[in-house]
């Protein structure tokens, strides 16, 4: 016997001496795998211990009760816990604290219990059950760590891993493996079967998802995901047996926009990221938990870093606005960060060519140039990705220089900045889920905003909410009635002379959601005004309920809009002398005269470049921090994950550094006095994580006279992967967009 | 010739009084100084700097501890500084290393620092420095 098994078994008898006053006969394990079948009077008696310790439920779940009548009282483990009617036993036991193992119930999506590893002793009951899919009766007396539970749990680990392959150090799910961890806590330690594995063909799901199929457990989470919450029918299961495997009946790629989640649903490594494969093991990552910037979702976010590079992206937990999903866009964009990175100061010689400069320099030309124009001539444009900070400071260096010529792109020339329920999402994103009506104008959620998309597909499949649609022929995964493409339809809706009238009427909580790309519109205030009658006629803005949404499109718009950054005149850009663009990529620069002198300031070579005079280069929402507001009008804060690229410095701080050298300086410098800077304009900005929803005053807006064109809603976005100077820069989202295109 | 000698360096017994640390010094710098013809010529190092640049960043090196009265401790620096040149010596290092460290030296190629900045605020100096400061 070694040394080191006799100090174990020392250590174990007189550990026993203490915790244990039962039978003090002993077997070190052995070859039994479930030692404590050998000792099961012990655990009985540990069921009728009277006073338990207080447990805390899983993850800090709490219960909504309903109906308080309906509670019901089961034990879990000899423990009492009151639950609401029709909660599950696995849902009975987190509440009382006990993370039962499983591998096909995700709470999210609806009940397979096909895994089998959720099982659970209950009185009285001739076998376990599988907990995910018993309801909890009244009285029930749950076991979970019996012997017999035990013993169940290794057998089906068992069964499990006869199949699997042992793969682990090459298999990227490695270290966050359900299977992994599973088979540490409950599995046998040796297997008992020696015949060959088998092995299935891997399929082919698109340049997102890597499958390695010989390693999937059946638990169908990726079937039930595609099906229920992305709305597209592509995954199922074929065949029978030992024979069952996943996979797109015809070859055939996932067509869904959230079809990377499906990555973090499958318990093993079967799904995995394509462009992560191979890259990092998950371990040797720093999570940074920020915001994601590419929509105007805000979705939540973890960026995974190693050093000075973005690893990959997943996504945090956020019940309010993305769940646990996050579209594909979010979580595959990271490969733009590295390239097409401006990294120094850079100044376009007489030859039309780009070189070098120091900061000084750079700079110091700004200043003098600014100083040589007119006021009124000088204009700023904030780009999609700015930050509050330094819109904030751009504004006020701006409006020292004598200009009140700022805006931000995507808003159009005339934003309506005065009143905040214009221009935010009203019922907050998950407030979309009381609807029972929805009217989309000139708006495809899909592309604009996938994650409300979602919401409105999961209100639809729950309620059969009616969905009516005005603006281009567009792709839906859920039931729509496409009503017209131009705003008369809306007029029409207005005097309820359309069918779907009635449908809005009769709806208890109607909504209507108006895209971000009606700004651009030359009749924007008249569709506005068709929309608000319909709203008025339908009941839809109430004092318990206002339904009127718009739904944005850049991550900077709303804060924007808040910090009141509206042009003074709406032609600024035909007269503009100096023109200072701040990652504004999109706005059309076509009638900009030829002897304008353009700073771009911004992380991507991109179009603003091609125009600019002068480049300073700036950082990535990952590499700073920085306020950004949703489009429900919830502020979020982004937090610096990986160091900048080269020279670059942060938006604001190139700005405040400006001002000095050119003699205006700014009166703050550091993040904390432009905040109480910020604070004086729009306080809303610092509650962060809090919705803040708009004061109600809808009726205080003007009469309109204009008239509704007839020209049709045109698409906001061309193509949901390419949508900014980052996406723009990524090779994975080029290779989706080739195949959306096909 | 120099560096052959200096193959053979053994580590020398502690000074036993200020003195002798003193003597140690300067014998450690002749040290140098004979090695440089040599360094100039392994690593070809005529086209941006002198034999006479070369010794005073060596002196320089040398003066940074001017204030230095421990003997052990100078017996320590010394030790150091026989190290870095049996290292530059037996061509450890390579050319960039030479440059960087005594060509061109801790600045760095940017050096249009002072009198412009006089007047600027902490800010803008940080600014100019880098982007966490
Ligand atoms: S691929 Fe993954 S999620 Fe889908 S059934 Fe297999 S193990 Fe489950
Ligand atoms: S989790 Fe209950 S059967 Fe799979």
């Amino acid at each position: 016997m070694g040394l080191g098994l006799l100090a174990s078994r020392t250590l174990r008898s007189s550990s026993r001496i203490f915790h244990n006053n039962g039978p003090t006969t002993h077997f070190l394990r052995t070859i039994t795998s479930t030692p404590d079948l050998n000792n099961a009077d012990a655990s009985a008696s540990a069921v009728q211990q009277p006073d338990l310790p207080p447990r805390n439920p899983v993850g800090g779940a709490r219960v909504h009760f309903p109906n308080p009548e309906d509670a019901i009282e089961v034990f879990v483990d000899g423990y009492p816990v009151k639950i609401p009617k029709g909660m599950t036993v696995l849902q009975a036991c987190e509440v009382a604290g006990v993370d039962i193992p499983r591998f096909c119930y995700h709470s999210r999506l609806s009940i397979a219990g096909n895994c089998r590893m959720c099982l659970v002793e209950v009185e009285k009951s001739p076998k376990p059950v599988a907990s995910c899919a018993m309801p909890a009766l009244p009285g029930m007396k749950i076991k979970t760590d019996t012997p017999i539970a035990k013993k169940a749990r290794e057998g089906v680990m068992e069964f499990l891993l006869m199949n699997h392959p042992l793969d682990c150090p090459i298999c990227d799910q490695g270290g966050e493996c359900d299977l992994q961890d599973q088979s540490m806590a409950f599995g046998s330690d040796r297997g008992r079967f020696t015949e060959m594995k088998r092995s299935v063909v891997d399929k082919n799901l698109g340049p997102l998802v890597k499958t390695v199929m010989t390693r999937c457990i059946q638990c169908t989470r990726c079937v039930r995901f595609a099906s229920e919450v992305a709305g597209v029918e592509d995954l199922g299961m074929l065949g029978r047996g030992s024979g069952e495997e996943i996979g797109t009946y015809v070859e055939k790629l996932m067509t869904s926009e959230l079809s990377g989640n499906v990555i973090d649903i499958c318990p093993v490594g079967a799904l995995t990221s394509k462009p992560f494969a191979f890259k990092a093991r998950n371990w040797e990552l720093k999570g940074t938990e920020s915001i994601d910037v590419t929509d105007a979702v805000g979705s939540n976010i973890r960026i995974d870093s190693r050093g000075p590079e973005v690893m990959r992206v997943v996504p945090r937990l956020n019940e309010d606005i993305n769940e646990e999903w996050i579209s594909d866009k979010t979580r595959f964009f990271y490969d733009g960060l590295k390239r097409q990175r401006l990294n120094d100061p850079m100044l376009r010689g007489p030859d039309g060519r780009f070189k070098a400069v120091t900061w000084r320099d750079a700079l110091a030309i700004v200043a003098e140039v600014m100083h040589q124009i007119k006021p009124e001539e000088i204009v700023g444009v904030a780009g999609k990705l700015s930050d509050a900070e330094s819109m904030m400071a751009l504004k006020d260096l701006l409006n020292k220089m004598g200009s009140n010529n700022i805006f931000c792109e995507g808003n159009g020339m005339h934003p309506n900045a005065d009143l905040r329920s214009g221009y935010i999402m009203n019922t907050g994103i998950s407030g979309l889920e009381k609807a029972d009506a929805f009217l989309l104008v000139g708006t495809q959620p899909r592309v604009e905003a996938a994650m409300v998309n979602a919401r409105i597909r999961k209100t639809v499949k729950a309620t059969n909410a009616k969905v009516g649609y005005v603006g281009p022929a567009a792709d839906f995964n859920y039931d729509h009635r496409h009503l017209g493409t131009d705003p008369k339809t809306l007029v029409e809706i207005a005097e309820g002379r359309h069918p779907f009238s009635s449908a809005l009427k009769n709806a208890k909580n109607p909504v209507i959601i108006v895209g971000a790309g009606v700004f651009e519109r030359e009749d924007k205030d008249a569709v506005f005004a068709a929309v608000e009658t319909i709203g008025k006629n339908n009941n839809v803005v109430r004092p318990d309920w206002n339904g009127l949404n718009v739904l944005l499109l850049n991550g900077a718009q709303a804060a924007a809009l808040d910090l009141g950054l509206v042009p003074e005149s709406d032609k600024c850009i035909e007269s503009a002398k100096f023109v200072y663009l701040m990652g504004a990529d999109d706005v059309s620069l076509d009638k900009l005269p030829d002897d304008a002198f353009v700073v771009y300031q911004g992380h991507h070579g991109d179009r603003g470049v091609y125009r600019a005079n002068v480049i300073l280069p700036a950082s990535a929402f990952t590499e700073k921090e920085g306020i950004y507001e949703n489009t429900e009008g919830c502020a979020q804060i982004t937090l610096p994950a990986v160091p900048t690229v080269g020279d670059a410095r942060d938006d604001w701080k190139i700005i405040r550094a400006l001002s000095e050298v050119a003699g205006v300086g700014l009166p703050y410098d550091s993040l904390g006095a432009i905040r109480s800077r910020i604070r004086t304009v729009a306080p809303n900005l610092l509650e962060l994580d809090e919705r803040q929803p708009a004061t109600f005053s809808t009726s205080l807006r003007p009469e309109v006279s204009q008239k509704v064109s007839e020209t049709p809603f045109t698409p906001a976005v061309e193509n949901f992967y390419m949508t900014d100077a980052i996406t723009r820069a990524s090779k994975i989202m080029a290779q989706c967009s080739a195949l959306l295109r096909k | 010739m120099a560096h052959i000698m200096l193959k053979k360096l053994k580590v020398p017994a502690n000074s036993g009084s200020l003195e002798e640390a003193r003597s140690r010094t300067f014998e450690f710098f002749r040290m140098c100084c004979r090695s440089i013809p040599h360094i100039m010529e392994i690593y070809n190092l005529y086209d941006v700097v002198t034999p006479s640049q070369l010794r005073s960043a060596a002196a320089a090196e040398v003066r940074k501890n001017s204030n230095v009265t421990n003997p052990k401790v100078i017996d320590m620096l010394l030790f150091k500084g026989t190290e870095e040149l049996m290292n530059i010596v037996n061509q450890s290092k390579q050319r960039h290393h030479i440059v960087g460290q005594y060509v061109v030296g801790n600045q760095g190629l940017v050096q249009d620092l002072a009198a412009k900045d006089q007047d600027t605020s902490n800010f803008l100096k940080n600014f100019y420095g880098s982007n966490y400061s």
